[in-house]
């Protein structure tokens, strides 16, 4: 019985009855013009998640009818410690989101202060910073596979500019260079980290340079979303404070950061949410290696779904369903602790 | 609004009764068809040998096709390898002029769009077929098996290159036939042999030959000895003539600790070492094919598709193949081939076997051969190859050792774990014991999650 019918049902004076009927009226025709789009989001999202769980409990091929398993797959996927299981492109991942969010965060918010303050050509140089992320990301992934070659640009640039200061420049394979962050560190201090220790090798250089370009491709567009935030932020406010004898620094302190809260959280959160799901330059640039050092969940699920695992393997679409709920879990919780974190503050102002 | 939408449901209805009535007449013609050959060879009913049988109406490779049938044909390849197959379907047409196809290449992500199109019941009616595909179709039953096709036809399985059957065949059935084939040969170019002042190579060279002349042209040239990558079909070879191989003959047990792999796997580590190999990166080339075409390096193993790359992009450089060197058990090559099968859910059963056992077919080989395209499938029209390095690269499949690499349902993982175990020697990370110790379990682990 919907709430509308218990109204009917109910003794209510003629004219509140009539009100009532006219409020039902209103979600029927509300409902009514929202069911094409209710209809495709049952069948086509509610629909699919629904079976994904199913299927994430059986042993699946796509061809032979799914037989039950339990708990089966989520076991393997959260039990492969291996150097090329889901646990270890988990923590690649975690590496990759530590990294890019803050970082495309903090560029983001850095151009669009520089293009809201009014320059010559702010017109111009909008378009041609926003113009990493109107580009396919598969184009620019490309675009970097040539950058990064070891005979590329980016080591040209290296090698010239150490030139200039009579040092010598190694050229380094970007794309495939499964030495991690804290490896080097350690080298530098005559130490080593052997590989069965992957865990504390750090992100490798591949994997920062896969960073870096995302990086590049994504800062813009949340640099769009701060200029409009920026924007409305009243003019009066700074008025007022620079009377009071705020400084820049502190008028940015005081105002802007926190006149743009809300957005910096929606920012956060999206930008944590797509790093997560990191997986197109990964399929274009290094399908997971060097030694698995940029093997991420997405690309997991994707070959194991597709039975493309080194190239041809079983299709097992339960262990990849599996796979991507863990995955959704821990977006979720993440999600989570930042709106918690981040709106902590807001209420003050 | 609901008389507007009368016409609409009622050019539905008729096109769904239009399709099943076609599809009812088209059986009852192909039944007749069928009696007619009988008829025609008074064989006692036996339709199949109606093959000579005068123009019976479906008639096509000794099968009763049906009539008016349609067959979707799907493959990948660049237009190159689409004009191939334009071609080979225009002398079926003239063969079986009663069969109608429809040829729908998907030159990117191939695999993907026909599993996806499979398990929608979408899919073609006659596919290319690799070990992926036989893993996700062939295992689950969306395969036709052939063999009944093939006796009707004449076709045997012996005609074959022997190991070109290896991945198709499952519990003695056949569920595609080779449309083509690849191997390696020993590329090289002649004048870096000469600048380095050692003879050319030749198809009775050894490992141990081909390790002195890499260090003789690393030491006395400034361009690098051998190319080769951290790649399991490289390695392959390798193996292979060293009396290795990557999984025993059933595919259950790994055998990447056993002595020949071993052996193999160490003199390659040791060449690297030296550095009398070296990788395409490190030359700054994207493959050892490019590197060969930019000459940077002397020698690198490659296969048949050098022809092509090197005259389209590299036409001026002169360059020369022989076959693989030979190991302590012998010469031994590796095998890449892709074959033709057919939906087991097709409406045209007949009509697509013969399509696919045509393209397979003898004559096509052979006019395939004629253009340069692809390696013919039965050894005795391997003289029909004219181009001198296809012919010296394409010894190899005669090789006794000379396998295809495919270990059951996940090959790809097996021989990606030999690929990763390369990677980590060449980076340093391991030596030969442990990078193969390690490949060995994943290996094993794949192996065993097969079923």
């Amino acid at each position: 019985m919907t709430q509308g019918e218990r109204l009917m049902a109910s003794t209510a004076a003629p004219p509140a009855r009539r009100v009532k009927k006219r409020v039902r009226n209103e979600t029927a025709v509300a409902y009514l013009f929202l069911s094409p789009y209710l209809l495709v989001t049952v069948v086509f999202t509610v629909g699919i998640v629904a079976f994904a769980l199913y299927i994430s409990f059986t042993s699946y091929n796509l061809f032979e009818s799914p037989t039950w398993v339990g708990l089966e797959n989520y076991r393997k996927a959260l039990a492969d410690t291996g150097p090329s299981g889901f646990l270890r492109s988990l923590v690649n991942v975690f590496w990759y989101v530590i990294t890019v969010v803050p970082f495309q965060t903090a560029i983001a918010l850095m151009l669009a202060i520089v293009l809201n303050t009014p320059v010559r050509a702010q017109q111009f140089f909008r378009t041609v910073f926003y113009g990493p992320s109107v580009t396919s990301s598969v184009v620019i992934a490309s675009i970097f596979l040539w950058l990064y070659l070891k005979t590329g640009v980016i080591n040209y640039v290296f090698d010239q500019t150490f030139s200039l200061f009579g040092a010598q420049w190694t050229a380094i394979e970007w794309l495939n260079d499964p030495r991690g962050l804290f490896q080097i560190i350690a080298n530098a201090f005559g130490g080593d980290i052997p590989s069965d220790q992957w865990l504390f090798r750090g992100p490798s250089v591949t994997w920062l340079a896969l960073m870096a370009l995302n990086i590049f491709t994504t800062a813009p567009t949340f640099m769009i979303m701060y200029l409009a935030a920026l924007q409305d932020v009243p003019p009066t406010l700074y008025e007022a404070a620079s009377i009071d004898g705020a400084s820049k620094r502190q008028q940015f302190r005081s105002i802007t950061l926190p006149m743009l809260r809300p957005v910096t959280l929606l920012i956060v959160v999206l930008g944590t949410i797509g790093s997560f799901q990191v997986f197109d330059q990964v399929k274009i640039l290094t399908s997971g290696g060097p030694l698995n050092t940029t093997l991420t969940p997405v690309y997991l699920v994707y070959s194991e779904a597709l039975g493309e695992v080194g190239g041809g393997s079983v299709i097992r679409m339960g262990l990849a369903s599996a796979m991507a709920f863990v995955l959704a879990v821990i977006i979720f919780i993440f999600a989570f602790i930042q709106r918690r974190y981040i709106e902590s503050g807001t209420e003050q102002y | 609004m609901k008389t507007r939408q009368w016409p609409i449901v009622v050019a539905i209805l008729a096109m769904v009764l239009g399709a099943c009535g076609g599809g009812d007449a088209a059986t009852t013609a192909g039944g007749t068809a069928t009696t007619d050959g009988a008829t025609v060879t008074t064989d006692g009913g036996v339709v199949t040998t109606a093959s000579g049988g005068g123009g019976a109406a479906g008639s096509c490779m000794g099968i009763a096709a049906e009539e008016g049938a349609t067959i979707v044909f799907s493959g990948w390849g660049d237009e190159t390898e689409q004009q191939v197959y334009r071609d080979s379907i225009t002398r079926f047409n003239e063969a079986c002029p009663g069969i109608t196809v429809d040829y729908q290449p998907v030159p990117a992500d191939f695999q993907t769009q026909m599993k996806a199109a499979f398990a929608g019941g979408e899919g073609p009616d006659v596919i290319y077929v690799d070990d992926q595909l036989m893993t996700a179709l062939g295992r689950t039953g969306q395969l036709l098996p052939l063999d009944d096709f093939m006796a009707q036809a004449g076709v045997t399985r012996e005609e074959f290159i022997p190991s070109l059957l290896t991945i198709f065949t499952l519990e003695d059935q056949t569920y595609a036939l080779p449309k083509d084939w690849g191997t390696l040969g020993l590329i090289y170019l002649p004048e870096v042999i000469e600048a380095a002042g050692i003879e050319a190579p030749t198809g009775d060279w050894t490992w141990d030959d081909l390790r002195t002349a890499a260090q003789a042209i690393a030491a006395n040239t400034d361009v690098g000895g051998f190319c080769q990558g951290a790649d399991w079909a490289r390695l392959a070879p390798w193996a292979f003539s060293h009396g290795g191989s990557f999984a025993s003959e059933d595919a259950t047990q790994a055998m990447l600790t056993d002595a020949g792999v071993i052996q193999a796997a160490t003199l390659v580590a040791d060449m690297h070492e030296e550095g009398s190999l070296v990788t395409a990166a490190d030359v700054g080339a994207g493959w050892c094919g490019e590197a060969i075409g930019k000459k940077l390096v002397g020698m690198t193993l490659e296969g048949g598709w050098m022809v092509n790359f090197m005259n389209n992009d590299y036409p001026d450089v002169d360059w020369s193949a022989v076959s693989v060197p030979a190991g302590p058990e012998g010469k031994a090559d590796v095998i890449f081939t892709n074959g033709i099968g057919v939906n087991a859910a097709t409406e045209f059963p007949n009509a697509a076997a013969a399509f696919a056992l045509f393209v397979t077919g003898r004559d096509n080989q052979a006019a395939i051969t004629e253009t340069g395209f692809a390696y013919p499938t039965r050894e005795d029209q391997l003289s029909l190859i004219t181009n001198e390095n296809d012919l010296a690269i394409s010894e190899g499949g005669t090789f006794d050792l000379t396998r295809v690499a495919f270990w059951g349902s996940n090959s790809g993982r097996v021989n990606d774990a030999v690929s990763k175990a390369l990677e980590r020697i060449f980076l340093g990370e391991q030596d030969v014991a442990a990078a193969f110790q390690q490949a060995q379990e994943e290996a094993q682990l794949a192996l065993d999650e097969a079923a």
